[in-house]
């Protein structure tokens, strides 16, 4: 589903992002990206989505060759993943139904789909009962969890979370979780880029730990700290 | 659905960016307001001359002696030149009436002048003004005739001055319009900033980069087209102001500065094709940035 080969990225300031990272993600997997802050947790994101492009290697996502894609190949292949980050990124202007059906809306889908779809969506997440309010009126978790409505009502393959939990307080993060946890259960697969410690040690799922750019640890049912 | 989603679209839009669309519509109408009163002034000004230059006569005086022969010789000779477009006779008495409808302001030289000491004369028209001289100078000292006068220089200097006068506006529309796109590009440029996020949002969802641009180059489109539609109203104005003031004021000289209304239509054509055309590139230019992958 997800496949790096010796990726390596460096901006133009400062130190590479990313050095020789090379890791494979199946179909139906749930992945925590680990690292303190400003170790490539984001750019190992952003080259999934082809955000950016590797200085070095090779990417596939979703049987697609990332580095040798046209760019005009990118936006059909961003159907394939959904992406949500800490900042949610909702567009305040619309309401909660509407910030759903717009990422249908943008990629062509009738009408029809739209209104069946966006409504059978929001149940899924919990938020059929706020559809007509804007994000401003949502609490952080219910923002979190339109965004993954929006995110997961094309159905994606691969779900990408950034720090998805990074401004919630404990309880609500543990509302989002449970909903990507569900979501992977549909067969998505879900890679969450986090530094959160309790989530990490309690779910005990796949953990990649990127440390100044290295890939320094792949573990099944991994925790945060070292070792088990 | 397509069409309905980029009609609303664009509508909300412009809505919703009012104050910056209400911007852009002014500059495009300012602008395009400018370059077509440029443009018709530069119409206008070319019609004068021609009709100058085509006024352009040699009045070819006559001695009060002249005998029957040598006035037929002149008039022979005047009908043989290819250079001469028509030419008529005035008589002492219409020369006589002329001479104290010209002067009527100044009744002590008419009254000290008789009818009997005012020349006849040959009013000659030509083909082509820039022979004046040359048949100025055929007549000149012909036997029977007195002088040739011809308005050669006077016409020289309004054929040189109305040639600048249009390089000038020319130049001066030329300019008015690259900064016309300039400024719109600069216009849909902070509108597309201010909706950097939706453009955001469309691109992680895959939507495509034609359907991301269509909406902004319909808001162009009509920014531009609203914009010259205000300019065309400007321009109409600005016609019906000058029709106004050259035949309200008297400005005999200006008479020839006639603006038919082929004139008017083509500079409507002119604003309007170019308030599309700049409007439309410009949204298209400003938002490829954000689009670049």
């Amino acid at each position: 589903m997800i496949k790096f080969e010796n990726v390596s990225k460096s901006y133009s300031k400062g130190s590479p992002a990313v050095r020789d990272i090379s890791f494979e993600i199946d179909r139906g997997e749930f992945v925590f990206l680990i690292g303190s802050s400003g170790s490539g947790k984001t750019t190992l994101i952003r080259l999934m989505i082809r955000e950016e492009k590797p200085d070095d290697g090779t990417i596939w996502v979703a049987g697609k060759n990332l580095v040798t894609m046209p760019n005009w190949k990118v936006p059909h292949f961003r159907r394939n993943v959904g992406v949500i980050f800490q900042d949610f990124r909702l567009l305040p202007n619309k309401t909660v139904a509407q910030n759903v059906a717009f990422a249908l809306q943008v990629i062509g889908k009738p009408n029809r789909f739209i209104a069946t779809q966006v409504p059978q969506i929001l149940r899924l997440v919990g938020l059929e009962d706020k559809m007509e309010r804007f994000p401003h009126q949502l609490s952080g978790g219910e923002q979190q969890r339109v965004a993954i409505a929006r995110a997961f009502v094309n159905r994606p393959l691969i779900l990408l979370a950034d720090e998805p939990t990074g401004n919630l307080d404990p309880d609500t993060s543990w509302g989002v979780m449970n909903l990507l946890e569900r979501i992977n259960r549909t067969g998505t697969a879900v890679v969450m880029a986090t530094h959160d410690v309790g989530i990490v040690d309690s779910m005990r799922r796949r953990v990649i730990e990127i440390d100044y750019g290295h890939l320094s640890r792949d573990q099944v049912r991994g925790v945060y700290g070292l070792g088990v | 659905m397509s069409i309905k989603y980029f009609a609303a679209e664009t509508g909300t839009n412009l809505w919703r960016n009012r104050l910056m669309s209400l911007a852009a519509i002014f500059t495009v109408a300012i602008s395009l307001s400018l370059v077509g009163s440029a443009l018709l002034i530069k119409q206008g000004v070319s019609t004068a001359t021609a009709e100058w230059k085509g006024n352009v006569q040699l009045l070819v005086f006559l001695q009060p002696k002249i005998s029957p022969t040598e006035f037929t010789a002149v008039e022979d000779q005047l009908h043989q030149l290819p250079a001469v477009k028509s030419f008529s006779y005035v008589p002492r008495a219409q020369a006589y009436a002329d001479f104290r409808r010209l002067l009527a302001n100044q009744p002590d030289l008419v009254n000290a002048v008789p009818e009997s000491a005012v020349p006849t004369f040959l009013r000659v028209s030509l083909v082509n003004p820039a022979e004046t001289r040359a048949v100025a100078a055929i007549f000149q000292g012909q036997p029977g005739v007195d002088t040739v006068n011809d308005n050669f220089s006077a016409i020289n200097t309004i054929t040189t001055v109305s040639n600048v006068a249009q390089t000038v506006i020319l130049a001066v529309a030329i300019i008015l319009l690259v900064s016309a796109a300039v400024l719109i590009l600069n216009v849909i440029r902070v509108a597309i900033f201010s909706r950097r996020r939706e453009v955001a949002v469309m691109r992680l969802v895959g939507a495509t980069n034609s359907f991301i641009q269509i909406p902004f180059m319909l808001e162009g489109l009509v920014q531009g087209l609203i914009g010259a539609l205000v300019a065309t109203g400007v321009v109409i104005l600005v016609k019906s102001l000058i029709g106004y003031a050259i035949s309200h004021f008297h400005m005999h000289l200006l008479e020839g500065f006639v603006l038919t209304s082929h004139n008017l239509i083509e500079t409507i054509a002119v604003i309007v094709v170019a308030g599309v055309v700049v409007g439309t590139l410009g949204s298209t230019i400003a938002v490829r940035r954000f689009l670049a992958a």
